[in-house]
């Protein structure tokens, strides 16, 4: 018997998931999906499509991701419900998978279609409330377009996700009970820690510190002037891939990691 | 076959709960997990099934290493925690379900405990009471037919015509293949159901004996005064019917163990009971 990976007990198991919580896995998409519906439609009235785009995308792909995240392992809010989970018997390794496939690829793929959806829908109606008689109908036409899933803020977006993401599935297996919060106040905690030692770090080494930023460029005060210290740029390169790739892919490894060494 | 080579156990580092603690259990058998609340026994049956590590020692369950979880593991084992976890399902939903994952399960027969049970319903399982979701995770667990069966204070919340019935049900569902390990602190609960006795107490391992083996060693009998050389009685308790003792059986007489007497005894005098029944920590 194969006791790492069986593809029918891997069915068996994403079959159980998807039905035995429909509540939360269906119900909190849905909820995600409903929010960022009115969230687009709000922005788009009162700020633009542009900010409506970015900011819906932005908070459905990462915050709605991170949200759906903290859910996948909530097994352990009860004695009874963690016991059962853990002695199911399957291997920790489709146990994980199950959760990285609906937290790290259902749940995009979902929300990508729907973000096409929305966005394609309210920019048709927008393209066909103008009039083509109009001077400035180009113009008007060509300022609002489909949100491009290749552009620069949605390829900044994917790496937030990826990490929101692996965060938010780690936080649920090291926090027995409201996960999401404490883990939301643990990444806050962590931040505010490493702005503070960078920060105090700067100090010592420039006692004319303007700002500082983690990982990225200390700002000093030459007379009036700010100058900026930035890191080579081979070294910025390779900084902004680990942050990018190699940070989220370690927290998702840590998380099976976690999962295998569980103890309840 | 359980082996538990020198467990040790704590959920804090600097207060160990099992130290050196070494048990083996053979299958075939129902053992009867005793101890005081706090005394160790859901721990001991979760470093059985995995779901805690122990700090030193080894664990083998059937030549598996529990901790691991494997599949192949925990296909062959069930456990029924003191409190049940049932999902928003159907019986028949749940069963659709989980089943698939115990090769051995049989349906009908999950059917035929639920009956026994008095657990009928096609509402969702969280809807009913404490119970009855109980009853249904036994019946489940039993229809498993796992090699190994670990129950923590199964009949905690059952009343009284379902503790018979569990009773009865126990019995019928054990066959020489199964190792059935009840733990729990209502001892009355496991009269006439267990073959053998292991008691637990400030993580020590206190007994572990057939009933068999209990009742060879040691009288169970009510007596009207008690004799003015008490060395040989262990245990004493005044009641309606005079005094009742356990004794050493020095006369091999035949007694009914009594379960709530023998743990008294035992817990009162580990170190004569250890003397007694060679009892290894």
């Amino acid at each position: 018997m194969n006791d790492t990976f069986s593809a029918k007990r891997f069915a068996l198991l994403f079959k159980k998931t998807l039905l035995e919580r429909p509540t939360q896995m269906f119900g909190f998409t849905g909820l995600i999906l409903a929010v960022i519906l009115i969230l687009y439609f709000i922005c788009k009235s009162q700020i633009g499509f542009g900010a409506a785009q970015n900011i819906s995308f932005i908070w459905g792909l990462a915050g709605g991701g991170c949200f759906l995240a903290s859910f996948v392992f909530s097994y352990f809010s009860s004695n009874a419900n963690g016991s059962s989970y853990l002695t199911l018997p399957a291997s920790h390794f489709e146990k994980w998978l199950c959760g990285i496939l609906i937290a790290g690829i259902l749940y995009p793929v979902i929300f990508l279609l729907f973000f096409r959806g929305i966005d394609s829908l309210f920019v048709a109606i927008f393209h066909n409330s103008l009039d083509p008689e109009n001077a400035l109908y180009k113009e008007q036409y060509n300022s609002v377009y489909i949100f491009s899933f290749t552009g620069r803020i949605a390829l900044k977006v994917f790496p937030i996700f990826l990490l929101l993401t692996g965060i938010s599935l780690i936080g649920s297996l090291y926090f027995n009970k409201a996960a999401f919060i404490k883990t939301a106040i643990a990444f806050c905690v962590v931040c505010f820690s490493l702005f503070a030692l960078n920060w105090v770090i700067a100090k010592i080494l420039f006692g004319n510190l303007d700002g500082a930023f983690p990982f990225h460029a200390v700002d000093i005060l030459v007379g009036k002037e700010v100058g900026s210290v930035e890191l080579p740029k081979k070294i910025f390169q390779a900084y902004g891939f680990a942050a990018d790739y190699v940070v989220p892919v370690l927290f998702w490894v840590l998380t099976y990691v976690r999962l295998r060494e569980k103890e309840f | 076959m359980v082996s538990i080579e020198n467990l040790s156990f704590g959920y804090k580092k600097s207060k160990p709960l099992y130290k050196n603690l070494s048990l083996s259990l053979e299958t075939g058998s129902i053992y009867g997990l005793l101890g005081k609340n706090g005394a160790g026994k859901s721990t001991l049956l979760k470093n059985l099934i995995g779901l805690l590590y122990p700090s030193a020692g080894k664990i083998s369950v059937n030549g598996f290493i529990p901790k691991k979880r494997l599949p192949s593991f925990l296909k062959t084992i069930y456990f029924i925690p003191e409190e049940v976890f049932v999902p928003s399902l159907t019986i028949r939903r749940y069963i659709n379900l989980y089943a698939p994952f115990y090769p051995k399960f049989d349906e009908k027969s999950c059917y035929d405990y639920l009956k026994v049970l008095d657990v009928a319903t096609e509402d969702k399982l969280t809807t009913l009471s404490f119970g009855q979701q109980k009853k249904f995770i036994i019946s489940f667990g039993l229809a498993c037919n796992t090699e190994v069966l670990l129950l923590d204070e199964p009949t905690n919340g059952l009343d009284i015509p379902s503790k018979t019935q569990f009773r009865k049900l126990i019995s019928s569902v054990f066959t020489e293949e199964r190792m059935i390990f009840i733990s729990t602190h209502q001892i009355r609960d496991l009269d006439n159901l267990i073959d053998k006795i292991v008691i637990v107490d400030k993580g020590e391992l206190l007994l572990s004996a057939s009933v068999n083996e209990v009742a060879e060693k040691l009288s169970f009998k009510t007596i009207k005064e008690m004799p003015e050389d008490s060395s040989a009685i262990f245990y004493s308790e005044d009641s309606l019917k005079g005094i009742s003792v356990v004794m050493k059986n020095t006369d091999y007489e035949d007694s009914k163990v009594n379960l709530e007497h023998l743990f008294n005894a035992v817990t009162e005098n580990p170190t004569m009971a250890k003397a007694i029944f060679n009892t290894k920590n």
